[in-house]
C-alpha cells in the first residue's frame, strides 16, 4: 500500500497531500536559504515543482526529501537544482502585473516629482541578472509609453547585466516565442513587436534605449562603477547567494542607487535580514525597497 | 470639531427610518466570541448554525469545497463544524448574519466585495494582533470585521449620494473616506461608530469604527485602533480591499500606528513584514471561498 503523503509528478495535488507538515518545513528552509516565500495558497505549486526533483533523487515523502536538502552530502547542488525548478518559466515580457502597474501609478510619478525638483530629467533604470533580456525590454516599453505623458520630454535608459555571455548575446538579439510574450498587452504588442517568422522581434524604436553587457555582481571592482541609478530590479538571482555575498551584493545596489530610488526584487523575495538601509514599502499587490534621504526619520523594522 | 460630526450624523440618521438593525442571530455570536476559540462550546456552535438552513447548508457545502475537500463527502451539520473549524464556522456565521443586514437591493458596494474585505480585515487583524502578543485576539478579529459597517449605514440613509461618492472614489482612484468627506461631509468611520452606538457595541470597537482611517494621535486610541488602521491598509493592498485599485506607496514602519504600536509590543520590532506580508496572499484565497460559498445562495 502507498504511503499517504507519497508524491508523483502531476498537475494537482490533493488536499490531503498538500496538509503534509514537511511542506511548511521545505517552505521554510527554501525563504531561509534564498528569501523566496511562498504562501500557502501556493504549496501546489511547491508540491509540483519539488516532487520533481524528488523523482530525481528517488525521495518519496516531504520528509526524506528534506533529508536530501538538508542532510545530505551533495545537498548544496540539490537545493540549487530545487531553486532552479521554483523558479522556472518566471522570465517572460511583462511578468509581474502588480508591479508594473506600480511602476507606472506610483514609482515613476514619485520619480519624476523629486529628479524635477533637481532640474533632471532622465531616468536610468537597470535590470540586474537581466537573463535573456525580457525584464529590460518591458521596463523600456513601459518608460517609452510614459514619455507620452507623465515623462514627456523626458530621456531614460536601461542599463542590463547579466553574467552569462550567452544570455546577454540572446538578450541582444531581441527575438521572443509565443509564450515569452503571452502577457504583453495587445496595444504593446502592436507597437514594440514586429513578427518574425512563428516569432516576434522587439522593435527598433525600443532597443536603442537598453544597453546590454556582461556583469559579474560579486566582482566588487566593477560594481564600484554602477552609480546615478534610479530604479533597480533584480529577480530571483539573489537567491543563489550565500549571506555574506548577497548582503555585499545588496550594498553596491544602494550605493549605486540615487537618494529615493528604488530596488525591485522577485514577487515573492524578501531582504529581511539582509540589508537594514532599505525601506521595505508595499505598493498594491507589491512590494518593493526605498533609498530614504539622509534626513529621513527612522522607523522601525522594516 | 469630530464630536459636532458625530452629533450632526446621528441627529439626522435617527430621523430617517431606515437605519439597520442588529441582527437576531448576532448577539448570541457576540456573547460567544467573549472567550478563547478554544473554550467554545462546539455544541453552542453546532446548535446556532442548525438553528438557520440557509447557513446549515452552506457550512456543509464549504465542507465540501475544493480548499476543505475530503475523500468522504461530508453530510451532517456536526461533520462539518468540525472540519471547517470553529473559526471558519464563526467566520460564516457572521458574514451571513451581517449580509442580512439591509435588503440584497439596497447594496452600493457590491456585496462580495465588502465581505471579503472585511473578513480578511478580521483575520489579519486577529493574525497581526497574535504577533503582537496584544492580549484580546478575538476582539481585534471582531474590530476587524465591523470596521466598514458604516458602508451600510451609508447605503441605506443617503444612498444617492453614497452611490456618486463610491463612483467617484472607483473612477479617480482615490481612497474612499477621502471622497466621503470631500462629497458627503462625512465618512463611513463616522456613519460606522453612531451604528456601533446604536447596537450598543463595545466602545473600544465603536471608536476603532471611528478612527480607522483617521487614527490622529494613536495614543489616544490605543492599540485597537491602530490593529485595525493598520490591517484594513494591508488588506487594500493585498487585494482584499474595496475592489478598486488605490495607486500608494506605504512604508508600515513609518506609519504612526505602527510606531505605536513597536513602543507597547517590542515583538514588532522583530517582525518580518515582508513575509507576513506575502502570507496575507493565502487569506486572500481563504477569504474568496468562503464568501462565494455565503454568496452562492
Amino acid at each position: 500500500m502507498q504511503h499517504p503523503s507519497v508524491v508523483i509528478a502531476r498537475e494537482q495535488p490533493s488536499v490531503e497531500e498538500l496538509k503534509d507538515p514537511g511542506w511548511a518545513r521545505i517552505r521554510d528552509l527554501i525563504y531561509k536559504v534564498s528569501g523566496i516565500y511562498q504562501a500557502e495558497n501556493k504549496f501546489y505549486l511547491l508540491v509540483s515543482r519539488c516532487s520533481v526533483r524528488m523523482k530525481a533523487v528517488g525521495a518519496r515523502t516531504p520528509r526524506e526529501y528534506l533529508e536530501f536538502l538538508t542532510a545530505r552530502p551533495n545537498r548544496d547542488a540539490e537545493l540549487r537544482d530545487l531553486l532552479n525548478e521554483i523558479t522556472i518559466g518566471e522570465t517572460c515580457l511583462f511578468r509581474s502585473q502588480p508591479q508594473i502597474e506600480a511602476l507606472r501609478k506610483v514609482v515613476i510619478p514619485s520619480l519624476a516629482e523629486s529628479k524635477r525638483k533637481l532640474s533632471y530629467t532622465k531616468l536610468r533604470f537597470w535590470s540586474a541578472g537581466c537573463s535573456t533580456g525580457e525584464e529590460p525590454y518591458t521596463l523600456a516599453m513601459i518608460l517609452l509609453e510614459e514619455t507620452q505623458s507623465t515623462l514627456k520630454g523626458w530621456t531614460f535608459e536601461v542599463v542590463a547585466t547579466d553574467l552569462n555571455d550567452r544570455s546577454v548575446a540572446k538578450a541582444q538579439e531581441g527575438i521572443y516565442n509565443d509564450y515569452a510574450v503571452r502577457n504583453v498587452p495587445p496595444d504593446f504588442m502592436k507597437k514594440y513587436f514586429t513578427p518574425s517568422g512563428s516569432n516576434f522581434r522587439v522593435a527598433d524604436s525600443v532597443r536603442p534605449f537598453v544597453t546590454f553587457s556582461r556583469l559579474n555582481m560579486l566582482d566588487d571592482s566593477k560594481m564600484l562603477f554602477m552609480r546615478g541609478i534610479d530604479a533597480i530590479f533584480c529577480c530571483n538571482v539573489l537567491i543563489y547567494f550565500d549571506g555574506k555575498s548577497k548582503a555585499r551584493t545588496v550594498q553596491h545596489f544602494y550605493n549605486a542607487l540615487l537618494t529615493n530610488g528604488y530596488f525591485f526584487l522577485g514577487q515573492s523575495e524578501s531582504l529581511y535580514g539582509i540589508n537594514e538601509k532599505f525601506r521595505l514599502v508595499h505598493f498594491p499587490g507589491s512590494t518593493g525597497y526605498w533609498k530614504p534621504g539622509e534626513s529621513a526619520p527612522k522607523g522601525g523594522a522594516a | 470639531m469630530k464630536t459636532g460630526t458625530l452629533d450632526l450624523l446621528r441627529s439626522r440618521i435617527t430621523k430617517i427610518d431606515a437605519m439597520p438593525t442588529i441582527p437576531v442571530i448576532l448577539r448570541p455570536l457576540l456573547r460567544c466570541l467573549d472567550q478563547p476559540v478554544e473554550q467554545i462550546d462546539v455544541n453552542r456552535i453546532v446548535e446556532l448554525v442548525s438553528y438557520d438552513k440557509t447557513i446549515a447548508a452552506q457550512c456543509v457545502r464549504m465542507a465540501n469545497s475544493a480548499l476543505f475537500g475530503r475523500s468522504e463527502p461530508v453530510e451532517s451539520v456536526r461533520t462539518a463544524v468540525m472540519n471547517l473549524g470553529m473559526w471558519r464556522v464563526r467566520d460564516l456565521l457572521f458574514s451571513n448574519s451581517l449580509s442580512q443586514v439591509i435588503p440584497a437591493n439596497r447594496w452600493i458596494v457590491d456585496p462580495g466585495v465588502f465581505w471579503r474585505h472585511s473578513l480578511g480585515c478580521a483575520l489579519v487583524c486577529r493574525k497581526f494582533a497574535e504577533i503582537l502578543g496584544y492580549p484580546d485576539t478575538e476582539k481585534a478579529y471582531l474590530a476587524g470585521l465591523l470596521h466598514d459597517i458604516g458602508i451600510l449605514v451609508n447605503s441605506m440613509v443617503a444612498p444617492e449620494e453614497f452611490r456618486a461618492t463610491f463612483a467617484k472614489a472607483t473612477r479617480e482612484q482615490i481612497p474612499l473616506d477621502e471622497a466621503e468627506q470631500a462629497t458627503m461631509g462625512f465618512t463611513h468611520s463616522d456613519s460606522g461608530r453612531v451604528l456601533a452606538d446604536a447596537w450598543k457595541i463595545t466602545p473600544d470597537i465603536a471608536q476603532a469604527i471611528e478612527l480607522h482611517h483617521e487614527i490622529g494621535d494613536p495614543g489616544s486610541g490605543g492599540p485597537l485602533v491602530a490593529i485595525v488602521h493598520l490591517s484594513d491598509l494591508l488588506c487594500r493592498l493585498r487585494d482584499l480591499g474595496y475592489g478598486y485599485y488605490e495607486p500608494q506607496q506605504v512604508d508600515f514602519a513609518n506609519e504612526p500606528g505602527w510606531l505605536y504600536l513597536v513602543m507597547h509590543f517590542p515583538n514588532l520590532a522583530d517582525l518580518d513584514l515582508a513575509r507576513f506580508t506575502f502570507t496575507l496572499d493565502q487569506y486572500a484565497t481563504e477569504v474568496g471561498e468562503l464568501v462565494s460559498t455565503v454568496f452562492a445562495t
